[in-house]
């Protein structure tokens, strides 16, 4: 219920061993990297002068960033079109990467493969060009089927040419209107969609201005075989044949893929799981320094990761590499630890909302756990109602366990639960509330009760907060902010004694005491002097920080401001009550409405659809008005969230083991079809 | 939906954009300028075009970043037009793209053929894209007219196109008789949903520029490329307000010229032919863009609520923006302001 403790890791190793080294830490998942030349840089930055460190420690100072960026396209290339020949899903597997191994001889094995695969790739592409044009030759045979001559008798006039064309509707009507001035015999074959199929005859002499003819036409030329002879049926055959005869050597080049398939199947997989990997560590590189032999990494990783990593590393690399493990407290201010938030699993989808502010500081208390608690109860107190709230649960279960979308599904469920428990505090079923009676309260019954109790559940909450600043103010040992800011301790007793001087005076009717006035006026001036207090307590040089004219115009305004902004943070919980009265008084105009409805149907469809309205609009803006007071009352007091996230580095998608097992063995089954694609070759 | 409520709003606009074409003085001043600067300058300091030319320097101005500006600016008016319609309409309004895409295309293509990098094109290719929705820079990559073809692909004008191609005919001459009967044909054989009034309307018109276009064809076919008259005719648009199939060939298989003009004299496009001969072969495309604009001027008069208000407009903003840029290279030409007027289509 906190942010976890992190340690620096530092490993220090050979340069051939960086890209194993970096591989080992993707797999791990628990290293937030930093730039090593930070780390070294930095002013705690300790190597022990140890014999085992004394290579290191030469190195130490002539260490740069790494540049050379490797370039993949070719691996790429190669993958790919594996991949897609043999129909192989991407898929990273846990267990190609697990192993120890090096990339670059594994991928040499490719290139021998890659080159006979490609070329019975390109035999294929080929013959299957060459059945394509046949068939186009079947399909232009097609229109002259009428003609049981010799076709080839045709192609091979001596003083006549023969052509087949296709044109386009319209210019064939030109064509036809000017038939007596065009020097040849043209026959209309057939009529294709927007296209006219012409044959024509013509002199050899004539061929030229018949051919600017047909250009001025936009003519295509439809192509006949002219190897062939015999009628338009004997040819198509003699074609079909051929067709069948390649496709037959397709099946033989086809079945000898396969082979391959079989073969290495598994190999393929592996490179393709094995390439992601070497782009995902080579992006990782930028934060590492090298030296002439070895190279420095460092990078956060949560204390209950330590051992495991480093007990990997040392499996696998033994004493090959060096291994730093450095406590946060010691590291120079250089370098912000990153926040892992770590909260029970009822608070945990809050997490998204307080992210959505920011992420906590590292040395912050993560206000997750006090957000939900407060969020769960605003909603439910301003949307209190057992059937739309089981609605919200429900759908909230929905997205969260059935389409993982935790954040959004969690949140909406726990505001669901608790909008539930408070329809049975307020005995509101679906807007109507002569089902239940209630448990504690009818809102409409006691407007006044509802407004006040907002307001007292908002000086609870607003009290809270500043506890919550005095605690983290503390942690940072920032005295100017926690004892003497306006959100802290000084503020905080102003705020009591305010909230009790109003109380008497509205209550219980009784006087101003002169002494509170005067304390009250005392913590103001203690509030505008905060700078040069604190700084005289912590014995600093300087009073201020910048110069005393600029701070006491801006603290003058500052204790204005604060003033204002109690009464207005105060009043602002108002509307918690103020919604729940909304709540019923929504259902009663939908209720009325139903009411005039003639028959019962009509009522039962407008009370449904005003259910909906409520629960998507009022929902809605419950929704909103419940992060407005988080954000705005509270996390201006107490939380600053200028942490950095926690985001280690890690491979994503990786299927885990149990899965790839029945997956392989389903794998096995299509291997006699194999399905082939071409699109990219 | 009525005229009244289709019309309404984006009449009142054009209304509105017409304020800002050149006056008669604005051309004429101009034409006194003594160099392309200080017309520039004249631009950008005394009328509407000043906001467009706003980062525009007039001492180094060139005439291709002028034209590139206000074809841009002819582009976003367009744009802003087609925003008023919605359905077929729309359709309509963005089919006037084609013409001027078309004519990039071809500026283009003669690039190409000439073995030039598109950054020294002459002309700004504006229009590139705008009607057929393919990627400028997909255009400009092209080396060879093949490879333009290729990679109009997707676009309304690759089936015109592509015959080229499969009958290894993709020469600069071809691809623009084939670019050009495309256009013809996408205007023609489109169905629009409109009311009655326009499209009887939009056939006139269009069958009139049709007219026009194909006299024109058949004349310099005949002066300039003595092709052979059933190339010529087949070249031909395939509809006309006035002129038929049967006017067009008996145009196409006149012995010599002078039967041309014979028969043409007595007809509404007789003007064509007016005057000594040298003026028509370079005047010839002035006369047709000045009777457009003067058809124009008449037809919007008499319809108020009709789509030829914004075709109207559209055509006179690409008369207005051709005017200046005739004027502007007159000047770098030295052609004296009388010459120079006589190249106007708005005024002169």
């Amino acid at each position: 219920m906190s942010v976890e403790k992190m340690k620096i890791m530092g490993v220090i190793g050979k340069n051939n061993l960086l890209n194993r080294v970096l591989r080992l830490v993707t797999l791990n998942g628990s290293m937030h990297m930093i730039n090593a030349l930070v780390r070294v840089n930095s002013t705690d930055f300790f190597l022990p002068p140890s014999e085992e460190n004394i290579e290191a420690l030469e190195e130490e100072p002539f260490l740069r960033s790494y540049s050379s960026k490797r370039d993949f396209t070719k691996d790429e290339e190669v993958i790919k079109l594996l991949l897609n020949i043999f129909n192989i899903k991407p898929q990273l597997r846990m267990e190609f990467l697990g192993q120890d191994y090096d990339y670059d001889d594994f991928m040499k094995q490719f290139s021998n493969i890659y080159a006979k695969i490609r070329s019975t790739a390109d035999e294929i592409e080929e013959k299957a060009r060459l059945i394509d044009k046949k068939r186009e030759y079947i399909n232009n045979l097609k229109y002259l089927s009428r003609l049981s001559i010799d076709i080839s008798r045709f192609i091979d006039m001596k003083y006549l040419v023969f052509r087949l064309i296709k044109i386009s509707r319209e210019n064939y009507d030109k064509l036809k209107k000017n038939y007596e001035n065009i020097p040849a015999v043209v026959l209309k074959v057939a009529v294709e969609g927007k296209h006219v199929i012409v044959a024509s005859i013509t002199p050899v002499n004539l061929e030229e201005t018949l051919e600017k003819i047909f250009s001025s036409l936009n003519y295509t030329i439809l192509a006949i075989p002219r190897e062939f002879s015999g009628t338009a049926a004997e040819i198509t055959e003699e074609l079909t044949k051929s067709i069948d005869e390649d496709q037959k050597v397709i099946e033989s080049f086809k079945k000898s893929l396969e082979d391959y398939r079989i073969k290495y199947i598994k190999e393929f997989k592996k490179g393709y799981s094995r390439l992601e990997m070497e782009k995902k560590i080579e992006e990782l590189k930028s934060e590492i320094a090298m030296g002439d032999k070895l190279f420095f990494m460092f990078g956060f990783v949560p204390v209950s990761n330590v051992t495991k990593l480093k007990s990997e590393l040392e499996n696998q690399f033994g004493d090959k590499v060096i291994i730093l493990v450095d406590d946060i407290n010691k590291s120079g201010l250089g370098i912000t630890p990153p926040t892992k938030l770590n909260n029970i699993k009822l608070f945990r989808p809050f997490e998204t909302l307080v992210k959505m502010y920011g992420t906590p500081a590292y040395h912050e208390k993560d206000p997750t756990a006090f957000f939900g608690l407060t969020y769960m109860l605003l909603f439910g107190a301003m949307f209190g109602d057992v059937g739309q709230g089981l609605i919200l649960l429900f759908s909230g279960l929905i997205l969260e366990l059935g389409w993982k979308r935790t954040s959004l599904g969690g949140i909406l469920s726990r505001i669901g639960l608790s909008s539930t428990l408070f329809g049975f505090i307020y005995g509101s079923v679906f807007g109507s509330e002569k089902i239940l009676s209630p448990l504690i309260i009818r809102p409409m019954a006691n407007i006044n009760v509802m407004l006040v109790a907002a307001v007292v559940f908002g000086i609870a909450l607003i009290l809270s907060s500043y506890i919550y600043n005095i605690i983290n103010s503390s942690l940072e040992k920032n005295i100017e902010e926690g004892l003497f800011g306006r959100n802290g301790a000084v503020g905080f007793v102003f705020y009591l004694i305010l909230l009790y001087t109003i109380f008497r005076v509205f209550v219980t009717h009784s006087n101003i005491l002169p002494v509170l006035i005067y304390i009250m006026v005392g913590l103001l001036l203690l509030m505008l002097f905060k700078q040069p207090l604190s700084n005289k307590l912590a014995h600093t040089d300087k009073l201020y920080r910048e110069s005393p004219a600029n701070y006491y115009v801006e603290e003058g305004f500052g204790i204005i401001e604060t003033l204002l902004s109690m009464l207005s943070n105060t009043i602002s919980f108002l509307r918690v009550g103020a919604f729940a009265l909304n709540h019923v008084g929504l259902y009663i105009a939908f209720a009325t409405l139903a009411g005039m409805m003639s028959t019962s149907w009509g009522n039962l469809a407008v009370l449904i659809l005003g259910n909906i309205v409520i629960i998507a609009l009022e929902g809605l803006i419950v929704f909103i008005q419940a992060l407005r007071l988080e954000y705005y009352e509270l996390f201006t007091k107490y939380y600053r969230g200028d942490g950095i996230e926690y985001i280690p580095v890690q491979i994503k998608g990786v299927s885990s083991v149990g899965r790839k097992i029945s997956l392989n063995h389903k794998k096995v089954i299509p291997l006699g079809i194999g399905v082939y694609n071409f699109t990219t070759l | 939906m009525d005229k009244l409520t289709r019309y309404s709003a984006v009449n009142t606009k054009i209304r509105v954009m017409e304020k800002e074409f050149l006056k008669r003085e604005d051309y004429l001043n101009m034409l006194k300028k003594k160099s392309v600067a200080d017309a520039a300058r004249y631009l950008k300091e005394n009328i509407s075009y000043g906001k467009l030319l706003g980062e525009i320097h007039p001492d180094t101005v060139s005439r291709r970043d002028l034209e590139d500006i206000l074809k841009r600016n002819m582009i976003k008016n367009m744009d802003k037009l087609i925003h008023y319609f919605r359905d077929d309409y729309k359709d309509l309004i963005r089919s006037l793209y084609i013409k001027y895409e078309v004519e990039d295309l071809k500026v283009l293509a003669r690039s190409i053929f000439n073995g030039k990098e598109p950054e020294t094109i002459e002309k700004p290719l504006s229009f590139l894209g705008k009607y057929s929705r393919v990627d400028p820079k997909r255009l400009f990559k092209s080396r060879t007219i093949r490879e333009l073809i290729y990679s109009l692909e997707g676009s309304e004008f690759f089936e015109f196109l592509i015959p080229l191609v499969d009958g290894r005919r993709e020469n600069l001459f071809r691809f623009e008789m084939a670019l050009d009967m495309g256009y013809f044909n996408i205007i023609q054989s489109r169905k629009l949903k409109i009311s009655g009034e326009d499209r009887e309307m939009l056939k006139k018109w269009e069958g009139m520029i049709a007219d026009l276009y194909n006299i024109q064809w058949i004349y310099r076919g005949k002066k300039f490329y003595h092709l052979s008259p059933e190339e010529l005719l087949n070249y031909t648009i395939n509809f006309g307000d006035k002129l038929t199939f049967a006017d067009r060939k008996d145009m196409c298989y006149t012995k010599n010229l002078e039967e041309l003009y014979r028969m043409t004299i007595n007809s509404v496009y007789g003007f064509l032919f007016k005057k000594e001969e040298i003026s028509r072969d370079i005047y010839m495309e002035r006369r047709i863009n000045r009777f457009m604009h003067y058809k124009l001027r008449a037809l919007t008069r008499r319809l108020p609520m009709s789509i030829i208000q914004t075709i109207g407009y559209v055509w006179l903003l690409e008369f207005e923006i051709r005017d200046i840029i005739s004027i502007i290279e007159s000047i770098r030409y030295d052609l004296p302001p009388e010459e120079a007027r006589k190249f106007l289509v708005k005024a002169a």
